[in-house]
């Protein structure tokens, strides 16, 4: 199959799965700067997790429900509890943030080794990242998500940033720091949680860190380290379909592979500039 | 609290988290134009209290009162402040503004003006455009200064502001809270471990320590026998050429 034609494939027969993980892939890559900022990398590793060991449990135990619903309530359930423990001062930010990941990793394992051999299936197709089979009822979720979601923080932006870079001192202005770390969880716990479960985990976890390392190498603005982070989040999933196609791997890691190597040249820009 | 010159008051007050008790029985004021030492050995409860004065921290037992629409303008440690993003001095500042603002609303011209004010009163006007990340220690340290007299306050809070600095930055940066205690009669509060930085400059000292807690005139607080029984090894307090200067260990001033 030429070039053209693989392109030409994506876009008639997959136009789904390109808008998709275009929506995905800037979402993430939009809250990637917050991730990445405050220090919170392994809070999206655990939460996709979560988001994950949401779908098992909802398939094993209410079968009858959207996946969906379940995953995204375990999602903010995870959040409340990891907000307040990355608040407190009982246990280190670094313990919490590596005991949560391990605990929702050894959770999706045991869930999954109960669920029937058909739901596995489906649990491990999300897990291998296949973004091709976005459907148009996903699509429209995803779309509506980032689309509030994004709403919400260009809305809140100072708030979000002020309580970022000095929490204590917000507080002493009358910012309600506590809620607002709360609300940037949720925020992120619903991206995480709704778009692991069309793109994949790895997909979610890697641009939620990737795009806003590579915009701090390149851009000298905080504004427009969240311009580029965004870009980054939303290009290398159009490129990442096309070798998907041309080199029959799966999608989602591939994106992720697109990004990568996209870092690792921002990287070496800056080391000889 | 009436309209008389106290901003903020404790009356027998009892400082804590959850079970654990850190002040017992705290009772002092601060009033208008006040320069405030508040000193004490690692761990004795320095910043508890200034949880405290912030509002942050709920007293367990007692009251603080505060003078109704007091602001306080809070310079936290520098060295609390991280940022991996690239914040310029000028967007830092700027977030001084951000309480004043209330939700939804974007700063202003106004905004703008009192910033580049507050940069040109602690001399860093030309560091604007410049990298927080990447000032020296006194120039982050004027840099959140700046952004404390942004909220316009009736009190400075100032915790440990010259820890880590060379000589140089650090008389540089006590002339600068001097001068906006002088000049612009701002109420200062400073938290420090260095006793000499605090007692050449403030006007009344506070000792924190649970069981020993003091305030009162620098001459009456920072004496030998104080001094030893707060940090437990001898301490002398002496003079010289108009600068009071405390040794530890016994040795003669």
């Amino acid at each position: 199959m030429s070039d053209i034609e693989i392109l030409r494939t994506i876009v008639t027969q997959f136009p789904f799965a390109l808008i998709g993980s275009v929506f995905a892939g800037l979402l993430c890559g939009y809250l990637s700067v917050y991730v990445v900022s405050k220090r919170v990398v392994f809070v999206g590793a655990t939460l996709t997790q979560v988001a994950v060991t949401g779908i098992a449990v909802a398939h094993l135990l209410f079968p009858h429900e959207s996946t969906d619903v379940v995953s995204l309530a375990l999602t903010l359930f995870a959040v409340v509890i990891l907000a307040q423990l990355l608040r407190s001062h009982d246990i280190s930010r670094d313990s919490v943030l590596g005991v949560s990941y391990v605990v929702a990793i050894a959770l999706r394992i045991l869930v999954i080794q109960k669920s029937p051999a058909s739901e596995v299936s489906e649990i491990e197709a999300i897990l291998k990242g296949d973004l091709l089979f976005i459907t148009q009822h996903q699509l429209s979720l995803l779309i509506a998500t980032a689309a509030v979601l994004l709403f919400i923080h260009l809305l809140f932006q100072k708030e979000f940033i002020f309580v970022s870079f000095d929490s204590e001192t917000a507080t002493t202005q009358g910012f309600k720091a506590g809620r607002w770390e709360m609300l940037f969880y949720a925020t992120i716990g619903i991206a995480i949680s709704v778009a692991t479960r069309i793109v994949g985990d790895v997909f979610v976890f890697g641009f939620l860190v990737i795009p806003a390392v590579t915009a701090t190498l390149l851009a000298r603005k905080v504004r427009s380290i969240f311009w580029l982070s965004t870009l980054v989040g939303a290009l290398p999933p159009i490129i990442g379909l096309y070798l998907a196609f041309k080199l029959d791997l799966p999608a989602g890691p591939t994106a992720v592979a697109t990004a990568s190597a996209m870092l690792a040249v921002s990287w070496i820009i800056k080391r000889f500039k | 609290m009436n309209s008389n010159d106290k901003l903020i008051e404790f009356r027998d007050v009892h400082l804590g988290y959850g079970r654990k008790n850190v002040l017992s029985r705290i009772s002092f004021e601060i009033e208008r134009s006040d320069f405030l030492g508040i000193v004490g050995p690692n761990g004795s409860g320095k910043t508890t209290l200034l949880r405290s004065i912030l509002g942050i921290l709920r007293p367990t037992a007692g009251e603080v009162r505060r003078a109704q629409n007091a602001v306080i303008g809070y310079v936290p440690q520098r060295d609390t402040i991280d940022p991996i993003m690239p914040f310029t001095v000028f967007d830092v500042v700027l977030m001084g503004r951000y309480g004043r603002l209330g939700l939804f609303r974007r700063p202003s011209i106004l905004d703008f003006d009192k910033v580049q004010e507050a940069l040109a009163h602690v001399n860093i006007e030309d560091l604007a455009n410049r990298s927080f990340r990447d000032l020296s220690g006194g120039q982050k340290q004027r840099a959140l200064i700046a952004r404390a007299l942004v909220t316009q306050p009736d009190i400075l809070v100032l915790d440990e502001p010259t820890n880590g600095m060379d000589l140089a930055s650090r008389s540089s940066t006590l002339e600068l809270i001097k001068h906006l205690h002088k000049d612009d009669k701002l109420t200062v509060i400073m938290v420090s471990h260095l006793l000499s930085d605090v007692a050449n400059y403030v006007n009344r000292i506070a000792i924190v320590e649970d069981r020993y807690f003091q305030v009162g005139r620098v001459g009456e607080i920072l004496t030998d026998s104080n001094l030893s029984k707060l940090y437990g090894v001898p301490v002398t307090v002496g003079d010289f050429q108009g600068n009071k200067i405390v040794v530890a260990g016994g040795k003669n001033v």
